[in-house]
C-alpha cells in the first residue's frame, strides 16, 4: 500500500503559532474585566479541619468572593471513583470531606481583582486544624501486605483509616494465577530472587495548571483548561456542580505537556465552581487562575513509587518456567486511577514473556502522600525494571546473552499472556529485539547463538576524559525490550468520535474535521490532519480542524494510554468514508460523522487473572551505554538505542520526537529525579531541588529505530507508541550499570550517591 | 510578587545612605538571578532596590597598583570569564565562573552578587579563596578593604554593615607560573547549585627550574561543605612536603577532614566529606599535570643547549 501524506515528515499544523509567541496557553488567556483565582491548599498531610474563618479574606483589599467546602453542591470526585472533595472542609454533607489527606488538598478559593489580592487574602483565612496521624508507608497503612512473597494476612491491625469506603486502606488489588507456580519452579534449573523499589516522579509539564472560566454566550459554564479528555472534565464538573452536562462546556487551548498528569482534575472544578457561584451572586466576570511551580508539584498526581517482590525460574535452555511477584504500589490520598495503574503493572511485571506458570498478587494502598497518578506508561515501567531486572538476573545465571534469553520467551502472534487469553496479533517484538541488538554491534553466529559488542565498541569514547578520571571510569551496556496496551482496556468500550464536512463544489475544497483529542504538544493533531487527507484523498492544505471543544463535538476519549493516534485514525478513517459517500452522493457540505469502537475487551476474574484485557499493543527494546565514574558515582549514558515498533509510523519524524523525548523523560526517572518527602511533606517542590535533566544531560547519541509491523486493527497499520519509549528504559541503565562495576542497584534514581554508597558498601 | 520601587543613585554616597535609611527593607540590586526569585517566593520583601551597576567601576575590569587585577562588583560571570586581563593570569577563575547556571544567566549574573548572597555553595568563591582576593566596600565610614575570607561570614551572611556596599574585587598578582583547576559536582550537567565543590591553586615559584627547592604555595578551597567557603591549610601544608602519589592522597584526606558538610535535600554529608578527598585529589594531579606540560614547553630555560 503506498500513501501519499501518511508517512511524511508533514510540518506540524502548531508550529507557526508556537514558534512566533502567538498561540496562548490557558496563562496567557486575558479576557477584559477578568477576576482572579488563588487557591489555599492544605500544606499538613492529615488533618480534619474543625472550623474555617474567612471574614478578614473576605474583607481584604479586592477580594470579591470567598468559596469553601460549603459551597460545593456535591462535593467529591475522581475519575475511577468520587473519593476526594473538591474542597476539605466542613459543611458540604459529604462523609469525610472535612479531612484532608495530603498536603496538596485544597481548601478554599479567593476571587480578587488581582492576583496578588488573592493570593494575599488567602493567608488571611484562619483554619482550626485537629492534626489525625500520618502514615506515608503503604506496608504500615496496609499492614496486612508486610512480609514479602508471602499470603496476606488481614488480621493484622490497621493503624488508622483514611477513607470511611475502605476498611484496610487497599483502595485496589488484582490476583492472577496461571499454571502452578510451585510445579513450575520445580521445572527450574535456576530461580532467581529480588526486591526492587520504583521512586515517584513528577511530571514536570512546561505549563503549570492555569485556566480561565466564565459563563459563555449560551449560559453555559464554560472552562478553558489545559487537560487531557475534553468531555470527562466536562462530566466531573458537572458531577460536582450538580448540573446538566449541557450545562458545562470544556475548551482546550493550547496544553503544555501532559504526560498523564492532567488526566485527573485541577483547577476545572474550582474555577467551573467559582465563574457559577458568582454568576448566581450577579457578578458574570471571567475568572483566571494559574498556579505556581510550588502548587503544581505539590497539587496534582506523581508516578506511583512501587516495591516488587520478584521470584522467577527458568530451565538450562533459558526457557521460563515460572514467575512469582507481588507489587505494593503508594497510591497516595485517593484513587485517581490507581486501580487502572496498578492493572497496567499487574499486566507487566512478569515482562513481554510467554510464562507457564505465573502467579502475581498487586495492591495499590491508600496513604497520606501526593496521590500517585497516571504518568507515561501507566504502571508500566514500574512493571517492567523488575520484569527486565529479573531477566538481566536470570541470563547472567545462566550464562546466556541477555538477547538471546528474551528472544526465546518474548511473546510473539498466538502466545498466551498471563491472563491466560491470546495476544492479539502483529507483535513486533522480535523485530524491535533485533533491531535494537543489532544497532547496538550484537551478532548472531551460525549456531544462532547472539553475542554482545566487544569491549572497545562500548569504550569508545575514552578519549574525551581527563586522565584523572580515566582510570576511575568503568564502562558497561544494558538491554531490555517491553510492551504495553494501547488504548483503555479491562473491560471499558473504547470509542472514539470525528466528524468531517466537505465543502465545495465540483472538487472538495475544505475538509473540516471535529475532533475532541487534546494535543498535548505530543503532534497529535498534525497526524490527525495527515490521516484525514489520506482518507479523503484531499491535499494536507485543505483539512481544517476544529478540535477539544465539548460544545462543538463528540468525545474523543483520552490523551492517553498511547491511544490517540490509533482511535482517532479509525474515526477519521469511519467519518472520511460517510463524508465521501454523502460527497458522491452530492450533498454539500457532504456530512460524515463516526463513532470508532474498538475490539472488545473484558476485565479480569477476581481469582486468576484471567481475561481478554487489552486489544492492541506496542513493543520497545533499548540499548543503555554508560560510563560510571567508580569514585563520585556519577552515571553518564553515552549512547542510547530505542527500537519501537510503531506499525507504521504516520509522520516518522513526529515519531522519533517521541522516541527522544520519551528516552530523556525515563532516563531522568532512572538517574537523576530524586523526589523527597518526609512525613508526608514535599521536600523537592521547585524545579531548583527537583531536578530534570538539561539538555547537556541527554546521551551523546540517542538512536531512534523505527520498526513497522502492521497491527491488524490499527489505522493504516499504525499501533500506539507514545509510552512505549519509557517502559524499559531504567533497567536497560540499570543492567549497564552492573555490568560496568558488577553491583546490581534494585532501587532507584541512580544518583551519584546512591550509586557511590552501592560501589563503596556505605 | 510584591511590588517594590526601583532607585538609580546618583553616587557612591547616595546609594549608601538609601540603603542605611532602608533599615534591611531597601536591597542592594545588581544581576537580580537571586533577589527577583527570592521576591517572587516572597522569602524576602524589600520596599526598593537599589541598582548599583551604574555607579562609576562597578562594572570595570582594570589593572590596580602592583600587578593587582580590580573587578568591579557588577562584572557579570561572562565578563569576567571573557577578559583577557582574567584569562591570562586567573584561569582557575575563568573555570569558576564558567560553571555557574547557564550561559543566560551568566548574562546577568554577577561576580559581586555571588559573594554578597553569601552561599556556601557560591561557584565563584572557592577561586576568590583560593587567589586570596580583596573585598572593597564601599560605607558610610568611607572605603574598606577586608580579605575574601572574612567577607563570608556565615549561610546568607557577610561582613558588609548597614549602608555599605560591595563595589569590587582585587586580585593579587598571580605570576605566570600559577596554576588553578576548579571541579565541581552538580546534579545535572549544567546549571545546578554545587553539591561540592574544590579548587586547588598552586603559586609554583619554580616553572623555570624544576630542580630548585620547593617555594611558592599550594592553596586548597572548598565549596558547599560549610557555613561559609573553607580552605583547608592542613592539606596545603602537606602538599608543600610531599606531591607523590601518597602524598596527594594524604593531602586530599586532610581537605575532606577540614569539610563541615551537612546532610540536606541534595546529598548527605558523607558524601560530600568523601567527594571533597575526590575532587581535591583530581584537582591537584590536574594542576601537577598542568605544571609539568608547562615546563616541558619552556624554551630549555638554563638546559642543555
Amino acid at each position: 500500500m503506498t500513501y501519499q501524506i501518511i508517512g511524511t515528515n508533514a510540518a506540524r499544523i502548531d508550529a507557526p503559532g508556537k514558534v512566533t509567541g502567538q498561540t496562548l496557553y490557558p496563562g496567557d488567556i486575558v479576557y477584559p474585566n477578568m477576576l482572579h483565582m488563588a487557591t489555599l491548599f492544605a500544606g499538613r498531610p492529615h488533618a480534619r479541619i474543625l472550623n474555617i474563618d474567612t471574614a478578614a479574606a473576605e474583607a481584604a483589599p479586592g477580594v470579591v468572593a470567598v468559596f469553601t467546602a460549603k459551597d460545593v453542591p456535591v462535593n467529591e470526585y475522581g475519575l475511577q471513583i468520587k473519593d476526594q472533595p473538591v474542597l476539605c472542609g466542613p459543611g458540604s454533607g459529604k462523609a469525610g470531606a472535612d479531612i484532608v489527606r495530603f498536603v496538596g488538598d485544597q481548601v478554599a478559593l479567593v476571587v480578587a481583582e488581582t492576583e496578588a489580592q488573592a493570593r494575599a487574602a488567602c493567608k488571611l483565612i484562619r483554619i482550626e486544624w485537629g492534626d489525625l496521624p500520618i502514615v506515608t508507608d503503604p506496608e504500615v497503612a496496609a499492614p496486612s501486605l508486610a512480609g514479602g512473597l508471602v499470603a496476606a494476612d488481614p488480621t493484622r491491625p490497621v493503624p488508622i483509616q483514611l477513607h470511611p469506603h475502605c476498611a484496610d486502606n487497599i483502595c485496589y488489588s488484582y490476583r492472577i494465577r496461571k499454571g502452578d507456580i510451585e510445579a513450575g519452579f520445580r521445572e527450574a534449573d535456576v530461580i532467581v530472587e529480588a526486591v526492587y523499589q520504583t521512586p515517584v516522579q513528577e511530571h514536570a509539564y512546561l505549563q503549570p495548571e492555569a485556566g480561565v472560566a466564565y459563563l459563555d454566550e449560551a449560559g453555559r459554564i464554560t472552562v478553558e483548561v489545559a487537560g487531557q479528555w475534553t468531555h470527562e472534565d466536562q462530566k466531573q464538573i458537572a458531577h460536582a456542580l450538580g448540573l446538566p452536562l449541557d450545562q458545562v462546556r470544556v475548551i482546550y487551548p493550547a496544553i503544555g505537556g501532559a504526560f498523564g498528569g492532567r488526566e485527573d482534575m485541577s483547577v476545572q472544578i474550582t474555577l467551573a465552581l467559582a465563574a457559577w457561584r458568582l454568576a448566581q451572586r450577579g457578578i458574570r466576570r471571567p475568572v483566571k487562575t494559574v498556579w505556581s511551580r510550588e502548587e503544581s508539584i505539590i497539587g496534582h498526581g506523581k508516578r506511583h513509587a512501587m516495591k516488587i517482590w520478584a521470584r522467577w525460574g527458568a530451565r538450562r535452555d533459558g526457557m521460563l518456567t515460572a514467575a512469582q511477584v507481588k507489587v505494593i504500589a503508594d497510591g497516595g490520598a485517593y484513587m485517581y486511577t490507581s486501580n487502572k495503574v496498578l492493572g497496567n503493572t499487574t499486566q507487566t511485571c512478569t515482562g513481554p514473556y510467554e510464562i507457564p506458570h505465573v502467579a502475581v498478587d498487586t495492591y495499590a494502598v491508600y496513604t497520606n502522600n501526593v496521590p500517585g497518578a497516571a504518568f507515561r506508561g501507566f504502571g508500566g515501567p514500574q512493571g517492567h525494571f523488575a520484569a527486565e531486572s529479573q531477566m538481566d538476573r536470570l541470563a547472567e545465571a545462566l550464562g546466556m546473552d541477555p538477547v538471546e534469553i528474551r528472544l526465546k520467551n518474548v511473546l510473539t502472534d498466538e502466545k498466551l499472556l498471563t491472563t491466560g487469553t491470546p495476544i492479539p496479533g502483529g507483535v513486533g517484538l522480535t523485530e524491535t529485539i533485533i533491531a535494537a541488538a543489532r544497532a547496538a554491534g550484537w551478532t548472531q553466529d551460525e549456531a544462532g547463538h547472539w553475542h554482545r559488542p566487544a569491549n572497545q565498541q562500548i569504550s569508545k569514547s575514552a578519549n574525551h576524559e581527563s586522565r584523572t578520571t580515566q582510570h576511575a571510569t568503568r564502562r558497561g551496556i544494558g538491554f531490555a525490550c517491553g510492551f504495553k496496551n494501547v488504548g483503555f482496556s479491562l473491560g471499558y468500550q473504547e470509542n472514539s468520535y470525528a466528524r468531517i464536512e466537505l465543502r465545495g463544489g465540483g472538487e472538495i475544497a475544505e475538509a473540516v474535521v471535529y475532533f475532541a483529542g487534546a494535543d498535548c504538544g505530543q503532534g497529535n493533531h498534525t497526524v490527525l490532519a495527515q490521516m484525514a487527507a489520506e482518507a479523503l484523498g484531499v491535499p494536507l492544505a485543505r483539512i481544517k480542524l476544529i478540535t477539544s471543544d465539548t460544545a462543538l463535538m463528540g468525545s474523543s476519549g483520552s490523551a492517553s494510554a498511547s491511544r490517540l493516534t490509533y482511535m482517532a485514525g479509525n474515526a477519521v478513517r469511519g467519518a472520511a468514508a460517510k463524508a465521501l459517500a454523502a460527497w458522491r452522493n452530492e450533498e454539500r457540505p457532504a456530512v460524515g460523522e463516526f463513532v470508532y469502537l474498538a475490539p472488545k475487551t473484558t476485565p479480569l476474574d477476581p481469582e486468576t487473572g484471567y481475561g481478554v484485557p487489552n486489544f492492541a499493543y506496542g513493543y520497545v527494546a533499548q540499548v543503555a551505554f554508560v560510563a560510571v565514574d567508580t569514585e563520585t558515582g556519577q552515571v553518564r549514558v553515552e549512547r542510547f538505542i530505542s527500537a519501537d515498533d510503531v506499525g507504521k509510523a504516520i509522520n516518522p519524524q513526529q515519531v522519533i520526537g517521541q522516541i527522544e523525548g520519551g528516552a530523556v523523560q525515563a532516563l531522568g526517572y532512572a538517574l537523576q529525579e530524586h523526589w523527597q518527602s518526609r512525613e508526608g511533606r514535599v521536600l523537592t517542590d521547585r524545579l531548583s531541588t527537583y531536578l530534570i535533566p538539561t539538555a547537556l544531560d541527554v546521551p551523546d547519541k540517542l538512536e531512534a529505530i523505527i520498526v513497522e509491523v502492521p497491527d491488524p486493527n490499527g489505522p493504516f497499520g499504525a499501533r500506539g507508541m507514545g509510552e512505549m519509549p519509557y517502559l524499559p528504559a531504567a533497567a536497560a541503565v540499570a543492567a549497564a550499570v552492573y555490568d560496568a562495576t558488577g553491583v546490581r542497584f534494585d532501587d532507584f534514581p541512580l544518583t551519584p550517591e546512591r550509586v557511590w554508597r552501592g560501589l563503596h558498601g556505605r | 510578587m510584591q511590588p517594590f520601587d526601583y532607585l538609580i543613585p546618583g553616587d557612591h554616597a547616595e546609594a549608601s545612605a538609601l540603603l542605611a535609611a532602608g533599615n534591611g527593607r531597601v536591597r542592594p540590586f545588581m544581576g537580580g538571578t537571586d533577589l527577583l526569585i527570592r521576591t517572587r517566593g516572597g522569602f524576602v520583601r524589600p520596599q526598593a532596590v537599589v541598582d548599583l551597576k551604574g555607579l562609576p567601576g562597578m562594572k570595570e575590569i582594570r589593572p590596580g597598583d602592583d600587578g593587582w587585577l580590580i573587578i568591579g562588583a557588577a562584572c557579570t560571570m561572562n565578563q569576567v570569564a571573557m577578559h583577557p586581563l582574567v584569562q591570562a593570569r586567573y584561569d582557575l577563575l575563568v573555570q569558576a565562573c564558567n560553571s555557574v547556571a547557564s550561559y543566560q544567566l551568566r548574562n546577568r549574573a554577577t561576580i559581586g552578587g555571588n559573594c554578597c548572597n553569601a552561599s556556601p555553595a557560591a561557584d565563584t568563591a572557592p577561586a576568590l579563596y583560593c587567589l586570596e582576593a580583596v573585598a572593597e566596600i564601599y560605607g558610610p565610614q568611607g572605603i574598606r578593604r577586608i580579605p575574601i575570607a572574612q567577607f563570608f561570614v556565615g549561610p546568607g551572611k557577610t561582613a558588609l554593615r548597614s549602608g555599605e556596599f560591595l563595589t569590587s574585587l582585587h586580585l593579587p598578582p598571580s605570576p605566570q607560573d600559577a596554576r588553578g583547576v576548579f571541579n565541581k559536582l552538580g546534579r545535572t550537567k549544567m546549571g545546578d547549585i554545587s553539591v561540592v565543590s574544590v579548587a586547588v591553586y598552586r603559586r609554583s615559584g619554580r616553572l623555570a627550574d624544576p630542580t630548585a627547592p620547593a617555594t611558592g604555595e599550594w592553596r586548597i578551597a572548598l565549596g558547599a561543605v560549610g557555613p561559609t567557603p573553607l580552605r583547608a591549610a592542613e592539606a596545603e601544608a602537606a602538599l608543600m612536603q610531599d606531591t607523590s602519589p601518597a602524598g596527594i592522597r594524604v593531602a586530599a584526606a586532610l581537605a575532606a577532614a577540614a569539610a563541615r558538610p551537612i546532610d540536606d535535600i541534595r546529598a548527605s554529608a558523607a558524601y560530600r566529606r568523601a567527594m571533597v578527598a575526590v575532587l581535591a585529589r583530581r584537582g591537584i594531579e590536574a594542576v601537577l599535570a598542568d605544571l609539568s606540560a608547562a615546563r616541558a614547553q619552556l624554551p630549555a630555560a638554563g638546559g642543555a643547549s
